[in-house]
């Protein structure tokens, strides 16, 4: 089995040098150190608060991206990035496990915010401008490395696991309809419901110990 | 009880590198006939409650795999130019904890067939590729094949599969309950005419050699089983070898070169332990089992005034002919909820198209199987389309109950100049020199896996599915199968090891894992290197008894 190749799909194709060279550099040793603080004694907890998350965006560095983020995944009739606390993963991931990530990114939230101003050509930064207004900025700049790096971001905030800072409340997992739990029994599907058991082919004898 | 441990200045029957799938058989077998057994694992020792449910942790951030950042590895797919790291992970990817890769593969367990030992003779020369019968036959390896399934523990159905290869006693266990991917894989193969069966598989359906059945947890590939259902040499003989009080697991144990003396004999290892100091263990002989990356970087990091260009490379041989299994498949979405985040990940596979058939102008067999793949993993990923972000991604995430994957896994040919070697600039944390793998596909094994895909698509098809996202065949820049690069062989110009897998050059080296395979099978080599190691370590027990070793 090969491993699964960058840029197989359409996503993993966007991602520019920032994202593919920084998302996946990684520090095994400071994960173990953020996460230890949320699992020391209960190994099996899946939806604990967080403890003990690093920081390493500033309050207005903060805004800009999760404004980012919930446009990526927008709320409404369910809640988005913002509901579900994925700017606290983003924060502890490049506070520890993407520490070494930190200064691009922040130099790509910089690059962000300029481009924003210029844009709008006002002092209103990203996160206060309107909904529609954020949107149709986006699709202007959603090619770049620096959104690909954001929108990767935000998909491990909404589904890893709580003790990461995001997927508040399994709300995460809640959106994509997976249930918080570790033993399952049949049925699992809708249609593994009626399955009537193997039935042999013609010529065969299966057999059993 | 209280595992043995034995002095470095002790000298001990076998020193084993590795503890994974061959490894703890090849621990198991040789202490059980009375030799004293240390095996060298380089990672830590985890118990059942230290695996976690963690998809970032071990799917992304290399929580028990050799991360980039500390066992760094090179790449190039043209032989005449540089090898570069490649951003943020690893080509070769195996576990790095004691169970090696046993512990966290998906446990499909497939035998190989009868043809897969005699396609040289079948298949003829194919321009560019070494496809080269095996030395032994799939006769000489049943009895051991056998052995894995009731010694180790395998689930599933003798006799299910047309296709089968013969053998000699049904399986100690019936398949796991089947779920929804494998309802509609089945269903959309009998449409088709063909043969789904159900899976075989390395977790216990049943309370079997003390450990329980499956939890259905849905985390198998990639994850560690904190249930012990899963067959991890873990969890079956590194505890049987242990209550032997003949063997030793040193963990954290990073064997980084082969000890030989002037008589041309392997004396021991050297290697580093947790702290990073150097120690050297005697033995009388040395077993490598450190897997198809590994065991070949080992002996060329080994080499002597005698034998310069790496240990038991009279041949040339070591490091090369590397194979993965290329493959490709589909992802599919269904009108209902299949819930593939539940259950073990493969419940049903297929064998009609194993063998090659020239009529299909390129060479290449292979397998399907119906299996699911964890939330995180499946959400960074979009069919063609689909939005990269706003409500319509979102609707995506949403669906992901709604789909599974039809995956086809096939063969991958030998080619001489795919390979593992030594990386002449990178060392990894240790200081010991990196890995450097040049690897490009063969013409066939790109056809034969787009040729797949077409396959997976006719079948979801069939099967119903109201959308389906074929996968893109790429280069291989990597893979997890690491199989070929110390191929077993009977001529010492063209092979590193013989059929009893000791080396052509080292009379008391042997080595046994997936760089033994002279194929590359189906695509689910496990079964095979276990089997291959219950075979090995009986001949090695018979060379130990007769003083010939």
């Amino acid at each position: 089995m090969e491993q699964p190749i960058p840029s197989r799909r359409q996503f993993l194709a966007a991602v520019g040098n920032l994202a593919s060279a920084g998302w996946l550099a990684l520090n095994w040793p400071q994960i173990a150190a953020a996460a230890e603080p949320a699992h020391a004694g209960h190994h099996m907890d899946m939806g604990g608060e967080a403890a003990a998350l690093a920081k390493s965006l500033t309050p207005a560095e903060a805004a800009e991206v999760e404004a980012i983020a919930n446009q990526i995944v927008p709320g409404g009739a369910t809640p988005g990035a913002r509901e579900a606390g994925v700017i606290v993963f983003i924060d502890n991931a490049l506070g520890s496990f993407f520490a070494g990530q930190a200064p691009a990114f922040r130099k790509g939230v910089a690059e962000f915010s300029a481009g924003w101003a210029a844009h709008s050509g006002s002092s209103t930064p990203f996160s206060k401008a309107s909904e529609a207004d954020q949107v149709a900025w986006l699709r202007q700049v959603d090619q770049t490395a620096f959104f690909s790096a954001v929108r990767r971001l935000t998909i491990l905030g909404l589904i890893a696991l709580p003790k990461y800072g995001g997927n508040k409340d399994m709300l995460g997992w809640k959106l994509m309809n997976v249930e918080d739990n570790h033993v399952w029994t049949p049925p699992f599907g809708y249609y593994d419901v009626d399955y009537p058991g193997f039935q042999p082919y013609p010529g065969t004898k299966p057999y059993t110990a | 009880m209280a595992s043995k441990t034995y002095k470095t200045s002790e000298t001990v029957d076998f020193v084993v590198v590795g503890s994974g799938a061959s490894g703890g058989i090849m621990a198991r077998q040789l202490s059980r006939a009375g030799h004293s057994v240390v095996v060298m694992e380089q990672g830590p020792r985890m118990a059942p409650e230290d695996f976690e449910h963690d998809e970032l942790k071990y799917r992304n951030l290399s929580g028990i795999t050799n991360s980039p950042e500390t066992n760094p590895q090179t790449f190039r797919s043209d032989p005449g130019k540089k090898a570069e790291r490649v951003a943020g992970r690893n080509p070769l990817t195996y576990a790095r904890i004691v169970g090696g890769s046993s512990a966290h593969f998906n446990a499909n367990f497939w035998r190989l067939h009868e043809i897969d030992f005699i396609e040289g003779s079948r298949w003829g020369g194919i321009e560019g590729a070494s496809l080269v019968d095996w030395p032994i036959t799939y006769a000489e390896l049943e009895p051991y094949y056998t052995m894995v399934e009731w010694e180790v523990g395998v689930s599933g159905l003798a006799g299910a599969s047309p296709f089968d290869p013969w053998r000699s006693k049904p399986y100690p266990m019936p398949p796991l309950p089947v779920k929804s991917s494998g309802v509609l894989f089945e269903k959309g193969a009998r449409k088709l005419g063909l043969h789904p069966f159900p899976a075989p598989m390395a977790i216990n359906s049943t309370f079997y050699k003390n450990r329980p059945a499956c939890a259905q947890c849905g985390l198998c590939g990639g994850f560690g089983c904190e249930v012990m259902a899963k067959s991890s040499s873990v969890w079956t003989v590194i505890p049987e070898a242990e209550a032997t009080g003949r063997c030793e697991i040193r963990s954290e144990s990073y064997v980084f070169r082969i000890g030989m003396n002037a008589a041309g004999r392997a004396t021991g290892v050297h290697y580093f332990d947790s702290q990073k100091v150097e120690h050297f263990q005697n033995a009388r002989a040395v077993v490598v089992c450190a897997n198809g990356s590994e065991t070949p970087k080992l002996l060329l990091n080994s080499a002597t005034s005698a034998q310069p260009e790496g240990l038991a490379n009279s041949s040339g041989k070591v490091g090369r002919y590397l194979m993965f299994n290329k493959g490709g498949g589909v992802q599919a979405r269904f009108e209902h909820p299949l819930n593939e985040y539940k259950g073990a990940n493969v419940t049903r596979i297929l064998h009609d198209w194993y063998d090659a058939d020239p009529k299909r102008g390129f060479y290449g067999g292979g397998g399907f199987d119906a299996r699911s793949g964890g939330p995180l993993t499946w959400g960074q990923a979009v069919p063609e389309g689909t939005p990269l972000w706003g409500q319509g991604f979102k609707d995506y995430l949403a669906s992901y109950t709604y789909w599974m994957t039809c995956s086809g896994h096939g063969t991958s040919l030998a080619q001489e100049t795919n390979r593992v070697d030594i990386d002449p600039e990178l060392k990894d944390a240790w200081g010991v020199p990196a890995i450097r793998v040049t690897y490009k596909d063969h013409p066939d094994d790109v056809k034969h896996a787009k040729w797949l895909v077409q396959r997976g698509i006719e079948i979801m098809d069939a099967a119903g599915a109201v959308q389906i996202d074929p996968g893109e065949v790429g280069a291989a820049t990597g893979g997890v199968h690491l199989l070929g690069t110390c191929r077993m062989g009977n001529d010492p110009k063209t092979s590193v090891i013989d059929k009893y897998h000791r080396t052509h050059d080292v009379k008391n080296l042997f080595l046994c894992d997936g760089s033994s395979m002279v194929t590359s099978g189906r695509g689910q080599p496990t079964q095979t290197i276990e089997a291959l190691s219950f075979r090995a370590a009986d001949y090695i027990n018979r060379f130990a008894k007769a003083n010939e070793i």
